[in-house]
């Protein structure tokens, strides 16, 4: 992936994204001016929303859209990002509950982050097994995943991790040792989307300039070559993407839990690990773009919501415009790419 | 009646000519053997009669009409039917439903009933026995192929093709297919047989079509030829003034002295044995020494890419002991699949090999500025017509993408190269030059390298090998030097003793 070739991917990304948004709102019979502009102000309108409402949603499209550049880059298609991303939120919060109220925040902080993490990795192990060992499909096992975690995380608060009066459907809130401090104060932005950048940055360096990077672009350029030419062993190279396209979907789950509902919900996620699938394609699958294409959409969704409201668009239409802008720009990628190799 | 008649018929695939004013005649009622090595261009010039492929010139003559046939579906309305390498079935389909496939009719009738009468009427008539319920996927390859000629046979061509129909099989299955192509000839049927199996085409054909690069050079009945002389037509007899004859001369006056010195690598009584339990390489033992190039000729199929693969060390030998130098120096048949990440630029690309050597990394980072300086001295080196370092490998063309596989292969002056096919799809310029390379690794004054060239092209070996081999059946013979060299492999390779 050349320079050149993300930031056509970018631009491709910012403008297929708006020519999205407003022919489907001109469809629906809206007034695209009044309703984006509904988006924008509900978006971006001050610093105060663009850091509280984008940037905060932002983080977990983020990290999980990392997590799926980083497989995609290696050839792995895993859509499990969703599930990945619950059960990091389960596992930060188990142990965000378990550890004494009065230890550190210098100690429970990593300890839930990392605990979250181990978790999304744990999530792809069987995927990961099946794939290596028997050529059984990613796509399918870590869609299934999905389910599993999302109705786990949903028993788990109706059950077991219920808050004491079981009342609602949510666990108890973790102990303030856990949260995650805010980056500015007034807003909602944590420590989270500090986090999301060092990773972005780490991600892109490891790929550009490890020896380690160097063989997953080669294994997802082409394993037969990466075999032959490259005399590598690609199940083992395979196996760590696995476990680090999960590690970072599982603590976008962390992350969420700890810097933004302090509890595990029910319906903790809005489909962030889908809409990482667009974030990833839209940046070319350069971790750098992540940053962008997730702020993006961040700014999509968390707009979303005053165009509802001053509109009167539904909500539900982000998702048509997410799903509508991965099918346009797939489309004319793979025209791009189609003429090259004619 | 004459069934078909080709003459001048020419082809080419951007340098490389594959047919050159080739010419066939076949009669109705006649099993007609098509032979050539590797390349001479038989899969072409049927590909052209099935309308596969688009003849660049020439003309072809169907019962005496002149025809242009620009499609596999004008092929069939002109009755010419070709049954391929590869089979072309639906595995999850049962026999019968792939013999609706394509079958002409309103596309909402479904024509069970009369597709199998007709099936079964054709069985019985041409004694092929095909389950016609079974699910493809089921049956063994023998079987499948019955089930493609039956395919082809409903649509009653007069012209059938049959490209190496017997590679496939077992020889007790051969006997059965050939009594088979003998039915159907009798029917009145002309059958073009590709063969590369000399005895099979000298048990069944009526007539026979030699082509060598590209060209006719034989058509005579079967009464008129033998196994030697049709090994002699396709190989061809040395030509005054080539390559080959001058390299030959030259060897027979002035013989290499044999390379001495301690083995590069070695293989004891190897065998391997493929993921389908098929006997790939039966017994093979071999020592390389430096500053020899081992030349190994064969058809393809017999054992060459195991043999390949094994040296290389990328494939455990299912038994027998191996000895190689580590990481050994390879050169893939197939350059843009094995050889180079075509999305990965120059440095990338020499990266794949360098990239864990200490010199190119410091600690777990590449040193990306010491692989670009390294690949910019290749670029001179090896004479890459390239913009620089940061080209992207796919807008190389075929000869400077095999030097950029050249240039990272022979860094760090290895001292065992195995290189597989490595002239393959280059025009004469390409090929010279990589033919000067591996000589000068071969020569080279500071520690001479051991070379195991292996290729279908009898030519290459003759020009730059020391020790000659032959792969048969999995098996690896030795040729003598000395006179005849040529026709002695040419026949060793076609398993004529």
């Amino acid at each position: 992936m050349t320079a050149t070739r993300s930031w056509v991917a970018a631009v491709m990304a910012l403008v297929a994204t708006v020519a999205v948004a407003a022919g489907t709102l001109a469809l629906g019979g809206f007034d695209p001016g009044e309703a984006l502009g509904a988006l924008v102000q509900g978006s971006m309108g001050s610093p105060s929303v663009f850091l509280s409402i984008t940037l905060v949603r932002a983080v977990p499209l983020i990290l999980t859209g990392l997590a799926v550049a980083i497989a995609f880059r290696a050839g792995i298609w895993n859509i499990g990002a969703e599930g990945q991303l619950y059960a990091g939120a389960v596992a930060g919060t188990a142990l965000g509950l378990a550890l004494p109220e009065a230890a550190t925040a210098w100690v429970v902080i990593p300890a839930v982050m990392m605990a979250g993490a181990v978790a999304g990795a744990a999530w792809v192990v069987v995927p990961a097994w099946l794939k290596l060992r028997s050529g059984v499909s990613e796509v399918i096992t870590t869609i299934l995943m999905n389910f599993v975690a999302i109705h786990l995380a949903g028993w788990l608060v109706h059950g077991p991790m219920q808050e004491p009066r079981g009342v609602f459907p949510q666990s108890e809130a973790v102990s303030e040792a856990a949260r995650l401090p805010l980056l500015v104060g007034g807003t909602r932005l944590h420590l989270g989307f500090a986090l999301a950048i060092v990773m972005a940055v780490a991600l892109w360096a490891f790929l550009r300039f490890t020896v380690a990077g160097f063989q997953v672009r080669a294994v997802g350029a082409n394993p037969e070559a990466a075999r032959v030419a490259g005399r590598l062993r690609s199940r083992r190279t395979l196996l760590w993407v696995f476990l680090a396209s999960g590690a970072l979907a599982g603590l976008a789950g962390a992350v969420e839990v700890s810097g933004v509902t302090y509890s595990l919900y029910e319906d903790l996620s809005p489909g962030f690990g889908y809409t990482a699938i667009a974030v990833a394609l839209l940046a070319g699958l350069s971790p750098l773009g992540v940053l962008f294409t997730g702020t993006l959409f961040g700014a999509l969704e968390g707009g979303a919501g005053a165009m509802q409201r001053v509109a009167d668009v539904p909500a539900g239409w982000v998702g048509t415009v997410v799903a509508l802008t991965i099918l346009s720009v797939v489309a004319v990628e793979r025209l791009l790419r189609g003429r090259r190799d004619g | 009646m004459t069934a078909v008649r080709i003459r001048g018929l020419g082809k080419r695939f951007g340098p490389v000519t594959a047919l050159n004013g080739a010419r066939l005649t076949a009669q109705a009622g006649e099993v007609h053997g098509v032979l050539g090595e590797n390349g001479a261009g038989k899969t072409t010039l049927l590909s052209i009669l099935a309308g596969l492929l688009p003849a660049d010139e020439g003309e072809i003559l169907l019962r005496g009409e002149p025809v242009s046939i620009g499609s596999p579906r004008e092929a069939r309305a002109l009755g010419v039917g070709m049954v391929h390498q590869h089979f072309a079935l639906v595995p999850e389909f049962s026999v019968l439903e792939n013999l609706m496939l394509g079958w002409p009719g309103p596309l909402l009738s479904l024509p069970r009933e009369e597709v199998r009468g007709k099936a079964l009427a054709l069985e019985k008539e041409t004694g092929l026995d095909v389950a016609l319920d079974a699910p493809v996927k089921t049956l063994g390859v023998g079987e499948r192929q019955r089930a493609e000629i039956v395919k082809v046979l409903l649509q009653e061509p007069a012209i059938l093709i049959l490209d190496e129909p017997t590679a496939v099989l077992s020889p007790q299955e051969v006997e059965g297919f050939l009594r088979l192509v003998r039915t159907l000839a009798d029917q009145g049927t002309a059958v073009l047989m590709v063969a590369h199996k000399l005895d099979e085409v000298l048990a069944v054909a009526d007539r026979v079509t030699v082509l060598r690069r590209g060209a006719t050079v034989l058509e005579a009945p079967r009464e008129e030829v033998d196994a030697a002389s049709l090994a002699q037509a396709m190989v061809g007899a040395r030509e005054a003034g080539s390559v080959v004859h001058l390299r030959e001369a030259a060897a027979l006056q002035e013989e290499r002295p044999p390379a001495e010195g301690d083995p590069v690598a070695e293989l004891r009584r190897v065998v391997v044995v493929d993921g389908r339990g098929v006997t790939r390489l039966r017994d093979v033992s071999l020592e390389v020494r430096p500053g020899e190039i081992v030349g190994v000729a064969g058809v393809e199929g017999n054992g060459q890419r195991q043999l390949a693969r094994v040296l290389a060390g990328e494939m455990a030998p299912t038994n027998g002991t191996v000895r190689l130098p580590p990481e050994p120096a390879f050169i893939p048949q197939d350059r843009r699949a094995e050889g180079l990440v075509e999305d990965f630029d120059l440095t990338e690309n020499l990266a794949l090999r360098l990239h864990r050597w200490p010199r190119f990394r410091r600690g777990p980072f590449l040193d990306w500025r010491t692989l670009e300086a390294r690949t910019r001295e290749a670029l001179a080196t090896f004479s890459i017509r390239a913009e620089g370092p940061h080209t992207r490998a796919d807008t190389l063309s075929g000869g400077n993408q095999q030097r950029v596989v050249l240039a990272r292969e022979l860094e760090g002056e290895p001292e065992f190269l195995v290189a597989e096919s490595p002239t393959r799809g280059l025009d004469v310029a390409g090929e010279s030059y990589v033919h000067q390379v591996l000589r000068d690794l071969r020569d080279r004054a500071d520690g001479p390298a051991g070379i195991v060239l292996i290729s279908t092209d009898l030519d290459e070996i003759l020009a730059l090998a020391d020790r000659f081999f032959v792969m048969v059946r999995g098996r690896l013979v030795p040729i003598h030097p000395g006179p005849d060299l040529r026709e002695r492999m040419g026949a060793g390779m076609l398993g004529v003793e």
